[in-house]
């Protein structure tokens, strides 16, 4: 796997296209974790100087995990983007034929990729670890590994979201049609996601049934759906009629789904024609 | 030992069948034409080979082994087009290329001596003309200097001093005790470096064999003197030739494969007491065989 990543990295280190993106997400996850700490700091914070609720501080241990977990969440679309370019391009140029024909197995091909694909979920984890702990540098709290499993989750999530671009690059094999793809998916799910979770709303207040936001059932919502806004305290409110969020429940099937994506990523590139 | 036994190979795209069945096998040391018009399966036929195509039956081998990665790391191949990073110059597709391989890199310069790209070689290959990505690739399969090479329609795209230098290419590395496969349209590129050939149509096998076995040519030899029609007559009487062809200002005269005795045609004239003007041997052109074997 070693000879086999080096290849990927003669392949990628001097590819503008990944330089530029990859610069792009990690301004990017700095910036929106700053906008998102200063509106809280000066907008939010300013507006409850009456102090009707508690004071709340997002970025503060043990919030912090959870706030820049969800945050950076919202910006995995661009490593999506590209892995999608990384993967299709193959096919655009005819390397992966040629990969193939100079003495890659199959098997081997699509290994690297998903690995690439594991590589990247790990590099985006450790981002959002510096940059947690970087915020609540700020936050004067003492340090605390409390809520720390929203990392697993954006982990969790971010693997769902490159095993998703691996399965679509090589299942379609165009970069266009694999990104509007990607995007047309994730729109169409979020809107069935949020009919799901009011008709579990429903159900609730109906029957006194109680099935978990049904809309977390879905692929891509079964990672999201783990990752959520700190509660501030105005939201648990509303808490005694949102449906239960059975974790362990949405945990599974996030996992299920991701080897989905694998399965077929490695079926779709073994058994068909190049 | 056979490099390649190819087995009852058959391959549909759906309701069209791109190969039907097709058997044969590639002798060690030749340098193998795959002969066939457009569309005949010459590609289809390697790209199953080199795993980028699944066959829909049928099997092969490569050096008498089932085949994996490993045989084909040992062969170098140019397939339909050159495929390289865009982005990306022609050292260091190489580089990539030989990683792939588990080759050396310290020929890259070399080979790009030889395929004539050293002062473009780092430039980068969307930079290039339809002929240098062609000239990279067959680089390519030169990379670790392999023993066996496949080349599908290896002269595409460049010039005519191109196509001489890969001709020569080709020649030379026979003559190095390589193998070499070779598919292509053009039968004037076959005829003058293959040893055997097999030739393929609509995705049949319709021959295979030594090249002197099946495109055996037959001698034409034309002739023409003043009055033709004294001549035709005359050739009336000659033994030994096939048929006859009377043309505006020639005769043609059909001889079997062989060396043709021309002074004994010329001296047959004169004793009839006809002066050729005229007396040429051309072999009967390969294409006219082709036809005759493809149609």
């Amino acid at each position: 796997m070693d000879k086999l990543l080096q290849i990927e990295w003669m392949k990628i280190k001097n590819y503008r296209t990944f330089i530029i993106l990859g610069l792009f997400f990690v301004l990017g996850v700095v910036t929106t974790n700053y906008i998102v700490y200063s509106v809280n700091k000066n907008v939010v914070g300013e507006i409850n100087t009456a102090g009707l609720v508690p004071s709340f501080n997002p970025y503060s241990f043990d919030n912090t995990w959870q706030t820049t977990s969800y945050v950076t969440g919202f910006l995995l679309v661009l490593p999506v983007l590209l892995l999608i370019i990384l993967i299709t391009n193959e096919y655009t140029f005819r390397t992966n034929r040629q990969n193939i024909i100079d003495g890659l197995s199959r098997q081997q091909f699509i290994s690297v990729k998903l690995m690439m694909a594991f590589i990247m979920a790990v590099i985006c984890t450790l981002l959002v670890i510096l940059t947690g702990l970087t915020f609540a540098a700020f936050s004067g709290s003492s340090f605390s590994l409390n809520k720390f499993s929203h990392v697993g989750f954006f982990f969790l999530k971010s693997l769902s979201y490159f095993m998703l671009a691996v399965m679509l690059s090589v299942w379609v094999r165009r970069t266009g049609f694999a990104i509007g793809i990607f995007f047309i998916y994730m729109g169409a799910e979020n809107i069935v996601s949020q009919l799901l979770d009011v008709w579990s709303m429903k159900i609730k207040r109906d029957t006194g049934l109680d099935l978990g936001s049904m809309g977390d059932y879905l692929p891509m919502n079964a990672s999201d759906g783990l990752l959520t806004f700190p509660d501030n305290p105005l939201k648990t409110i509303t808490k005694s009629v949102m449906p239960t969020e059975y974790t362990w429940l949405i945990l599974i099937l996030a996992i299920v789904y991701l080897a989905g994506f694998v399965i077929f990523s490695r079926k779709f590139f073994i058994k068909r024609d190049l | 030992m056979a490099v390649l036994e190819v087995q009852n190979l058959t391959k549909d795209y759906g309701p069209v069948k791109a190969l039907k069945g097709v058997s044969f096998s590639v002798p060690a040391g030749t340098v193998f034409g795959i002969l066939g018009p457009n569309g005949s399966g010459k590609t289809t036929l390697l790209g199953i080979v080199m795993d980028i195509l699944k066959a829909t039956s049928g099997e092969y081998t490569l050096f008498g082994q089932v085949p994996t990665e490993r045989q084909r790391k040992q062969i170098g191949t140019l397939l339909e087009t050159p495929n390289f990073y865009h982005y990306l110059s022609a050292v260091e597709n190489l580089r990539i290329a030989a990683a792939i391989k588990e080759r050396g890199v310290e020929d890259i310069d070399q080979i790009l001596e030889v395929v004539g790209l050293s002062h473009r070689k780092n430039s980068n290959f969307s930079t290039y003309s339809l002929g240098m990505k062609q000239r990279l690739a067959i680089g390519s399969a030169l990379l670790g200097n392999p023993d066996v090479l496949v080349f599908d329609e290896p002269t595409n795209g460049l010039d005519p001093v191109g196509i001489a230098e890969i001709r020569e290419l080709i020649k030379r590395l026979s003559q190095e005790g390589k193998t070499i496969i070779m598919a292509s349209h053009l039968l004037d590129e076959v005829e003058k470096v293959c040893t055997h050939v097999a030739i393929l149509k609509q995705g049949n096998l319709i021959t295979s064999g030594h090249v002197n076995d099946i495109l055996v040519a037959e001698n034409v030899v034309e002739v023409a003197s003043d009055d033709l029609d004294a001549l035709a007559a005359a050739l009336q009487g000659y033994d030994g030739f096939s048929r006859m062809e009377r043309e505006q200002h020639s005769i043609k005269i059909f001889l079997p494969s062989g060396v043709p005795d021309l002074g004994r045609l010329n001296a047959y004239c004169f004793q009839k007491g006809i002066t050729l003007s005229h007396l040429q041997l051309r072999k009967k052109s390969l294409e006219s065989k082709f036809f005759e074997l493809t149609s």
